[in-house]
């Protein structure tokens, strides 16, 4: 494809900077009123995304689980796409509940799995929850301000625990717990947020980032 | 010798295909089959199916296993290994519902030529234009025993290239970077500090966006608080540089983060793990309401 | 009633001005940069010496399942990552477990590759591989956490798996010394539930993840943590180099300033606009 750089105003590489800024531009054309171009570039997007997803699924997926097989003999691998196009059906009314089954199989799956998931992600942090708050003999070399910190863990963890408890009416010294609780919580809730506003704020400057720098070639 | 070979090949490919369409015949051939069973029938094949499935993965994390060839194994080891990469194809056909009902839902549009169908054509001629380029483009990058699987095209690429690298790639980026203009205008509107809680959490979100961000060093180290905790006062928390220290932006924000954020969503996780525990056997013994059979 | 006039208006200020406001402020932050060194946090310090204490041709599997809507947060952070992986001589492959990701990952690694001094990592297949996309990640981790060859089959250049230079000695997980997750979403669980029990994990989340990854990183089943773009920036100081994230740090810095401020703005326009009210 060099040889169009000859022919053509802009080189290639600079007329595909110039499609990026063109779509980034009518889609924050949003932000000053609605309007058709953004709607033409919103479906443009999920049009062209949509059909991206199918290279993967059928060079990754298909060609490797299911093709491959089948051309080493394991006939048997045949059903597998029929049986996952049964999905399908969810669209229609009669034979929609078709599709439950193989629902079925990924749901039963899903739940068969999170045995495991429960065993291997949550029980470490049990184990790490009972943290040492005591200088003793048995933990050597923790600093004060570790056991303080560790303390702090212990009833944050516990009095949010509280918050969470609505298997009875919550009076007297659980209903103060659990007040602490909530407030702990929107302290996480409040980190929570600022990480959040700092992850947004981090795809703007990528977006003007390659306005400025890419297209523009002001930075 | 070569013919020969050749029309083996050919044959086995022919053999393949006849497998692959009769396989397809007979899957949706059952389907008209299923159909006529009552609907506790059709309740029980459901039941029976999400049962068997849950029951072969948490036999085979719960059987002890034993040592074969390095792994450790038991007799349903290898049977999943098989079953998981089925599981590959049957969410890969999952993945390709949604892009089946956007299909569906644009060629509505388009063939009944509602409202603004001229959207849905351009969608759809999207859609179709770069799923051919994309499958195309993924194909024709797998080589077998060096030579390519799929011939590729240059013109075809350069297209998938720009059609992927400069517009996909650059309209995801801006559409998701639009939360920033509206998560800044809905913090000015609608951020009001009203209540305990509000003020706790404005609070943290303060320390911690500042804190963890350089302007936080500059801003602590700006006003004279010291730069790095010397390891002769670690031991000493309470001594005036250890204070000092604390009190800097980042360590603040680094402390809640670590002292207060930590157990507070280790309860939330704990809460999610009770929750997930019930709703899996409750999924996996069919205990939720009807199964839309 | 003129300072009622004031408030109420600042309250209800039009839209686009603060949009505005916002670009300016970034795109004044972008243009004119100056160098303000990062703290580095003991979660980015814990996930770069674990990097740091691979010996060559240890193997990395990168987890790399995010698409172009988070780039910003997560394309410095797998830049650095491989830079420091290629600067130990470490063998690497990439598995995504979102359909962008196949390639855009793999574009950026064909990227880095090519332009380190190290040519061993400028063939592709030699050092470092891409295994291609997966659709069911748990399914992927456990069938590669047995054998690898059986649950990944090849490349997504069609190479088997047991013919690639880079995984020769490798059948499972077990063969590898890390995995690096650089995601958007809850990937995370899955692969401290699903791998091998020798496989370290380290984590390269978006900022809004970030938070929940403290209590893993307490417990131990986290090595060490980069804080989407701000902890690429520290991952990058710690190896000396200049990437994406020393030139975005500032713009994001003051964007947090401009909000908070507003914030305070627009709770001060409400008091005093009710005071006003109340006076009238």
């Amino acid at each position: 494809m060099e040889w169009l750089n000859d022919f053509l105003p802009l080189s290639l590489e600079r007329m595909g900077i110039w499609i990026g800024a063109i779509c980034t531009v009518a889609l924050y054309s949003i932000l000053y009123r609605e309007n058709p171009a953004y709607r033409l570039f919103e479906h443009l997007f999920i049009g062209l995304a949509a059909g991206y997803s199918l290279g993967p699924l059928v060079g990754d997926i298909l060609y490797k689980y299911w093709y491959l097989p089948l051309t080493e003999g394991a006939w048997w691998w045949a059903f597998a796409v029929p049986f996952g196009m049964w999905l399908y059906f969810i669209y229609s009314e009669k034979y929609g509940w078709v599709s439950r089954i193989v629902i079925g199989v990924l749901i039963g799956a899903s739940a068969g799995l999170f045995f495991q998931q429960f065993c291997s992600l949550y029980v470490p942090q049990i184990y790490a929850s009972f943290k040492p708050i005591i200088p003793t003999g048995a933990n050597e070399g923790l600093l004060a301000s570790n056991a303080i910190n560790n303390f702090i863990f212990i009833v944050v963890l516990l009095s949010v625990l509280t918050y969470f408890l609505f298997s009875f009416e919550q009076r007297g010294p659980v209903k103060r717990t659990a007040v602490l609780g909530r407030w702990m919580l929107m302290i996480a809730l409040g980190a929570i947020f600022g990480n959040t506003l700092m992850a947004r704020m981090a795809l703007l400057v990528g977006r003007v980032y390659y306005l400025l720098h890419d297209w523009l070639m002001q930075i | 010798m070569q013919l020969a070979l050749d029309m083996s090949r050919d044959g086995a490919t022919w053999m393949m295909a006849a497998i692959v369409v009769l396989a397809f015949l007979g899957m949706f051939g059952l389907v008209f089959l299923l159909q006529m069973l009552s609907t506790q029938g059709r309740r029980a094949i459901v039941v029976a199916v999400t049962f068997i499935a849950g029951l072969i993965f948490a036999l085979e994390f719960f059987l002890p296993a034993q040592p074969v060839d390095g792994q450790d194994k038991n007799f349903l080891s290898d049977p999943t290994l098989q079953i998981q990469n089925f599981l590959q194809v049957v969410a890969g056909m999952a993945l390709g519902l949604g892009t089946y009902g956007l299909l569906r839902l644009h060629l509505r549009n388009v063939v009944q030529k509602r409202a603004q169908w001229g959207y849905s054509a351009s969608l759809l001629i999207s859609l179709v234009v770069m799923g051919f380029l994309s499958i195309w483009h993924s194909l024709g990058e797998k080589n077998v025993e060096g030579q390519p699987l799929v011939a590729t095209n240059e013109t075809a690429e350069y297209i998938f290239s720009v059609l992927f690298n400069n517009m996909i790639v650059q309209m995801d980026a801006a559409m998701f970077s639009l939360i920033a203009f509206y998560i800044f205008s809905a913090a000015y509107r609608a951020f009001r500090i009203r209540s305990i809680e509000a003020t706790i959490l404005m609070a943290t979100a303060m320390i911690v966006m500042i804190g963890i961000v350089p302007l936080g060093k500059a801003i602590s180290e700006g006003i004279g608080l010291p730069a790095e905790l010397p390891p002769e006062y670690a031991k000493e928390p309470f001594s005036l540089t250890a204070i000092l220290y604390s009190l800097k932006l980042p360590t603040m924000a680094d402390w809640i983060l670590k002292t207060l954020n930590a157990p507070a969503t280790r309860a939330i996780e704990f809460g999610v793990a009770v929750g997930g525990l019930a709703t899996a056997i409750r999924l996996w013994l069919s205990m939720d309401r009807g199964l839309g059979v | 009633m003129q300072q009622q006039n004031i408030w109420t208006k600042l309250i209800r200020v039009d839209r686009r001005i603060l949009y505005l406001i916002l670009f300016l402020n970034i795109a004044v932050f972008l243009m004119f940069p100056f160098k303000m060194p990062a703290t580095i946090t003991s979660p980015a310090r814990g996930l770069y010496d674990a990097v740091d204490s691979l010996q060559p041709n240890d193997l990395v599997m990168i987890s790399s399942n995010w698409s172009a809507s988070t780039m910003a947060e997560n394309q410095p952070q797998l830049e650095a990552i491989i830079k420091h992986l290629i600067r130990k001589g470490a063998r690497f492959t990439l598995v995504s477990n979102e359909a962008q990701s196949r390639d855009l990952s793999k574009r950026i690694a064909v990227g880095v590759t090519q332009s380190s001094d190290n040519a061993e990592y400028h063939t592709y297949g030699q050092k470092w591989a891409h295994l291609g996309f997966v659709t069911d990640l748990i399914a992927a981790i456990r069938g590669m956490g047995s054998n690898l060859s059986e649950a990944v089959k090849q490349d997504v250049e069609g190479t088997p798996i047991d013919q690639l230079p880079v995984l020769q000695g490798a059948k499972s997980l077990k063969d590898y010394k890390m995995v690096i997750d650089v995601t958007p979403s809850g990937t995370l669980p899955y692969w401290i539930s699903y791998r091998p029990p020798n496989l370290i994990v380290g984590y390269a989340p978006t900022s809004v993840m970030a938070a929940e990854g403290f209590t893993y990183l307490d417990s131990k089943q986290l090595v060490g943590m980069i804080t989407g773009l701000k902890g690429a920036h520290e991952y990058e100081q710690l190896m000396g180099e200049t990437g994406l994230g020393h030139k975005f740090i500032n713009a994001i810095s003051f964007s947090h300033v401009l909000i908070l401020l507003f914030i305070g703005l627009g709770n001060l326009a409400m008091i005093m606009a009710r005071r006003a009210q109340g006076e009238a």
